[in-house]
């Protein structure tokens, strides 16, 4: 584990060191004070109390942008380490592959949560003003649900770091990832659910199969009492699951796709030519 | 007296990638205290040699380091310090921290004291403002962190200039002096004419030579551009016979 930790620092060090990340903290700032000041605007335009449509908006770009960056930051470490001649170097340490793909993540995850600290932090200051108690936890579970789905991104791109031939492939593959699950996979079900009758349950799967839609839904659940945000999709998983069984749910959902990709990506470090 | 512990042991060890074969039943006993050059044209299989022992590339057949086999497992990797052909440490580290890191891998303090004074740049030197022979140093220092039994050094002195190429060989045969032992990986073996104690050649991933630095296999090879000629001495010839 010392080992692990050990990466895990080295990855965070050059990751705060490196501008790629610096820019993105700050882009990701921009634009969740941007949404937020905008979405206060409509919601003063309507003569209305509280952050909802600026929570909203923010929603969206908590489950579209750091799974992104999760996904590139990922995808660029083990296969530019590979390329670098770098991980051969720590390979040839007294450290499982396991433990470096721990590490890698752990390191890279303390970068991400970094920049989404920064950008709803910004977010959070213009929005104190307006703030009710009431909406402190629908913004902690906002927080939380991106926190989760930009660490399933981050996963998913150290697996496909582990299994790429080079960091051009790995950062394409990403890219592609990322399409599919931000608009293919909801294309998709829009086109298939009325065909296939898709009903409650058959959303559910398919919500549990994507990340971002799981993170999407979790954060969605904690800003609307009573689901009312989700329409008859949220009071079917309030009626099956009740408010904390929906949410253990779609954590376990978010944790699987974090998890397995990282198991996947030990044992394949683990057999091929590093 | 009894026959020394050997400090690297290989068996048959061949390597394939896919249908072509680099590696073909290489056997090998190296000492404590030896140095031995590998060496032989491009593509006979030195670095992917060394990978296999550093526990880089898995392979068939044995090989044992100190008595472990290599065979994934970390802890065989602790006696082993490893030299790739090519590395590009992180620009933005600083010399100190590349040895902290590696150091702390290893479970070591992050100290080389048997390099001479002036063969790292400073420790605060961040690594992109140093030049190849510099970087190539701290790469070299990691390699040493922790006083490993055996050494795998891939070309480890071809950005060096001579002076810190006389003082790593120095380092080296201070270290093997104390009982350690190094494969240095080269295709200009009689450029070590002096320092190693042996050779082993390789061509088309077999052992073609395994002994004497003047082996005709190894005098084939010749040396780097610029470097001086062997002295008849370290060639093992009688003097006067080699001024006749």
């Amino acid at each position: 584990m010392n080992a692990a930790l050990a990466v895990a620092g080295w990855e965070l060090r050059g990751a705060v060191r490196s501008r790629v990340v610096l820019g993105a903290a700050l882009t990701f700032g921009a634009i969740c004070l941007g949404v937020t000041l905008l979405g206060l605007d409509a919601l003063r335009g309507l003569g209305l109390a509280g952050v909802g449509p600026a929570a909203a908006g923010l929603v969206n770009l908590g489950v579209l942008v750091p799974p992104l960056l999760g996904l590139l930051l990922g995808a660029a470490s083990l296969a530019g380490a590979r390329e670098r001649g770098l991980l051969a170097m720590v390979a040839a340490q007294p450290i499982s592959r396991p433990a470096i793909v721990l590490g890698t993540f752990l390191g890279l995850a303390g970068a991400l949560w970094t920049t989404v600290a920064l950008g709803f932090g910004l977010a959070s200051l213009v929005l104190a003003g307006v703030a009710r108690v009431q909406d402190l936890a629908p913004l902690g579970a906002l927080v939380g649900a991106t926190l989760a789905v930009g660490s399933a991104g981050l996963a998913v791109g150290v697996g496909i770091s582990a299994f790429a031939r080079g960091r051009g492939q790995a950062t394409a593959l990403a890219l592609a990832v990322w399409f599919v699950l931000a608009l293919g996979m909801d294309l998709a079900l829009a086109g298939l659910a009325p065909a296939v009758r898709l009903g409650p349950e058959g959303l559910l799967v398919a919500v549990l199969l994507n990340p971002l839609e799981a993170g999407r839904i979790l954060a969605l659940l904690a800003a609307s009492a009573g689901g009312t945000a989700l329409g008859p999709f949220g009071a079917f998983l309030l009626d099956r699951f009740g408010a904390g069984g929906a949410a253990a749910l779609l954590v376990g959902g978010i944790v699987v796709w974090t998890a397995l990709p990282l198991v996947l990506a030990g044992r394949a470090l683990a057999r091929r030519v590093v | 007296m009894p026959e020394p512990t050997p400090v690297l042991v290989t068996e048959g060890l061949a390597k394939a990638f896919g249908r072509h074969a680099v590696l073909d039943g290489i056997s090998l006993r190296v000492d404590p205290g030896e140095i031995v050059v590998i060496s032989g044209g491009n593509g006979a299989g030195k670095s992917t040699l060394l990978r296999c022992l550093a526990g880089l590339l898995p392979f068939e057949g044995r090989a044992r380091v100190g008595g472990l086999e290599v065979d994934g497992r970390p802890d065989v990797r602790r006696l082993v310090g490893y030299v790739p052909q090519a590395v590009q440490l992180p620009e933005h580290a600083t010399v100190g921290e590349v040895l902290a890191f590696f150091a702390r891998l290893r479970g070591v303090r992050p100290e080389v004291p048997d390099l001479p004074e002036g063969f790292l740049p400073a420790a605060e030197r961040p690594i992109g403002i140093c030049s190849g022979g510099q970087r190539q140093r701290v790469a070299l220092a990691v390699a040493l962190l922790g006083d490993p039994r055996l050494l795998l050094l891939d070309e480890p002195v071809a950005n060096l200039d001579e002076g810190g190429r006389d003082a790593f060989w120095e380092t080296l045969r201070g270290r093997a002096r104390a009982g350690a032992a190094a494969l240095v990986a080269t295709p200009t073996p009689a450029d070590l004419i002096g320092v190693a104690d042996r050779a082993v050649v390789l061509a088309d991933g077999r052992v073609v030579h395994d002994g004497a630095m003047d082996g005709p296999h190894v005098v084939a090879l010749g040396r780097r551009r610029g470097t001086p000629e062997p002295r008849a001495s370290d060639l093992g010839e009688d003097e006067e016979e080699a001024e006749a």
